[in-house]
């Protein structure tokens, strides 16, 4: 579950390396998913449909904010608790 | 009538059209003779009972949807502002700490997630909820958080700096982060809640600021006292029984019955002499105490256990009274306007002490907030000290014989019986731990309650007097013109 250090890290160094490639591509894809999944369910919860104006209200300011700390936390519970479990199953091809 | 029915017999009398027409289409007369009549009793019983407590409830719900309402539509208008996306929001600490007696620790953060949270998200007011787990975890909380403040403050830790950031992350220097602090508040939600505030705060200003681990100081306290070391010859029970009371009487210093235990004690003199490495004009408790966040008082009562359900069920029918004091809150949190906080004399003082009242009966002002909420604690609870002794006085009972196990079985004096080795007992090790967890628990368990309490007074410092402000109801509660869009 290392986000952004773990794509910079591993990117660079091997060349042209085609597993490196590979699992940099992999994980830019999580981490874009990852992403649009978190904008769009935030929009979804905190800017209403009536754009009344082109900038944030205060009130959508505090909500984006939560809403975005939250998705982080969750999304970062969910991988601790996947990654334990992984481990748990000794690697056995376990994943969701 | 006779001779009229004999001679028309083909028309009944008083059939309307409407009525012929019904009957031809097949409707059973007896359907269209009924007279309309009330049910029978017990219809009648039930009927209104059950329709007047859905009305109850329904009345009430409309009533809370109602009230919530007319708060949101009053506080609006903050959160319908634009401002600069960088600009950092209002941002208050919600405390909740455990009822004593609950095992539900966060019943207190539930009642401000229901009640109080939504004024302030129509409000645009952030919040960062802090729960207690544990009577006592509160006040460690703040105790700590303060320590650590006061410690940058004298130079001892280094201020967090730009360089520990990741680069282009917006950093604001620790004064800038303390007058945010002050534009918001503290949220405090019930009676123990407060009174572990307070604790808190007291403790933090008060004690040395010097870090002190508390696992490494049990630790060590729990080596002193000579539970595990070995027994010259087995262990009576007299001297048992002295063992118990010896880690109340007898904490670090080390008393002569323990001088076998001599070289253990190079080992923690050091840590002791090196522990105050902060010079004593720094450690000593400031005599001003810089202005606090306003705090906001939430009333809140948990009913618990079997005698209180009627009141429950009152509750349930009634949740009108707590939304409106939830969201009478949640409005002065928001409108922001405080007021200084108002402690009447403290019962320390001995200068009034021989002329008033007795301090209990007294009134002390702010800090008697809520306090009638302390005759709804359950009566059992006066015996948690008790308890927890009762506890500890049965697991070192026992824990004599395990440690006799489990040292045969380590030196192999005895061979494990076929049970033991199905289920292995706990080595010395694993017991060493265990009893580690337990004081931790106790300990922890007895100073919480110490600190909520019924018969103990909120902590108060005369320091806090002018450091303190609470928030109070806006002085214009009428509102502000908004353009309606």
């Amino acid at each position: 579950m290392s986000f952004l250090g773990g794509a910079r890290s591993s990117n660079p160094t091997g060349g042209l390396n085609n597993d490196k490639i590979e699992m940099a591509i992999t994980e830019l894809d999580t981490i874009t998913d990852f992403f649009n999944r978190m904008v769009s369910s935030c929009h979804t919860k905190c800017v209403g449909t009536r754009y009344a104006e082109g900038d944030l209200n205060k009130g959508e300011m505090v909500c984006i904010d939560r809403c975005v700390a939250k998705y982080n936390e969750v999304q970062k519970k969910v991988g601790e608790k996947i990654q334990s479990r992984g481990a748990a199953a000794s690697g056995g091809g376990f994943g969701l | 009538m006779n001779t009229q029915d004999a001679k028309s017999p083909v028309t009944p009398p008083r059939k309307s059209g409407i009525r012929a027409a019904l009957e031809y289409t097949g409707i059973p007369p007896s359907w269209l003779d009924k007279r309309p009549r009330l049910p029978s009793r017990n219809w009648l019983i039930f009927l209104s009972v059950t329709s007047s407590i859905t009305g109850l409830y329904i009345y009430d719900r409309r009533q809370c949807r109602r009230i919530k309402q007319e708060y949101i539509e009053k506080v609006k208008y903050l959160s319908e502002q634009t401002a600069d996306h960088l600009s950092w929001p209002r941002k208050v600490t919600v405390y909740g700490a455990k009822w004593p007696g609950d095992e539900d620790y966060d019943q207190a953060i539930k009642y401000f997630r229901k009640y109080v949270k939504p004024i302030l998200v129509a409000g645009a007011v952030d919040y960062d909820m802090v729960v207690g787990k544990r009577s006592g975890e509160v006040t460690r909380r703040i105790a700590e958080e303060i320590k650590a403040r006061r410690r940058v403050d004298a130079g001892l830790d280094p201020s967090p700096s730009q360089e520990q950031l990741p680069p282009g992350y917006p950093f604001r220097p620790v004064s800038e982060l303390r007058q945010k602090e002050l534009e918001g508040g503290i949220v405090i939600i019930g009676r123990p809640t407060f009174k572990e505030y307070m604790a808190g705060l007291k403790r933090g200003w008060t004690e040395s600021m010097e870090k002190v681990d508390e696992d490494e100081r049990l630790a060590q306290e729990l080596e002193m006292d000579g539970r595990f070391d070995e027994p010259e010859e087995p262990l009576e029970v007299g001297e048992v029984l002295s063992g118990t009371e010896k880690p109340s009487s007898s904490a670090l210093p080390p008393s002569p019955v323990l001088s076998h235990l001599q070289y253990r004690l190079p080992s923690s003199q050091p840590k002791s002499a090196s522990s105050s490495p902060i010079p004593e004009s720094l450690n000593s408790p400031p005599a001003v105490i810089p202005v606090l966040p306003p705090i906001l008082f939430v009333t809140f009562t948990n009913y618990i256990g079997f005698k209180q359900i009627p009141l429950m069920i009152w509750d349930f029918f009634n949740q009108r009274y707590k939304v409106r004091s939830g969201a009478e809150a949640g409005y002065r949190l928001v409108m922001n306007s405080t007021r200084p906080f108002n402690a009447l004399e403290p019962s320390s003082q001995p200068l009034f002490s021989d002329v008033t009242t007795p301090p209990t009966s007294s009134s002390r002002g702010d800090l008697d907030f809520d306090k009638e909420a302390e005759s709804y604690y359950r009566s059992s609870l006066s015996s948690i000290p008790d308890d927890i002794e009762k506890a500890r006085k049965k697991y070192y009972d026992e824990l004599v014989g395990k440690l006799a196990t489990a040292r045969a079985l380590a030196r192999g004096t005895r061979e494990p019986t076929k049970e033991e080795i199905e289920n292995p007992p706990s080595t010395e090790v694993e017991l060493r731990a265990d009893r580690m967890k337990k004081e931790k628990r106790w300990r922890g368990d007895l100073e919480g309650w110490n600190i909520v309490r019924p018969d103990k007074e909120v902590e108060w410092d005369e320091r806090f007097r002018n450091a303190l402000r609470v928030f109070d109801d806006p002085p214009d509660t009428d509102l502000p013109t908004v353009p309606t869009t």
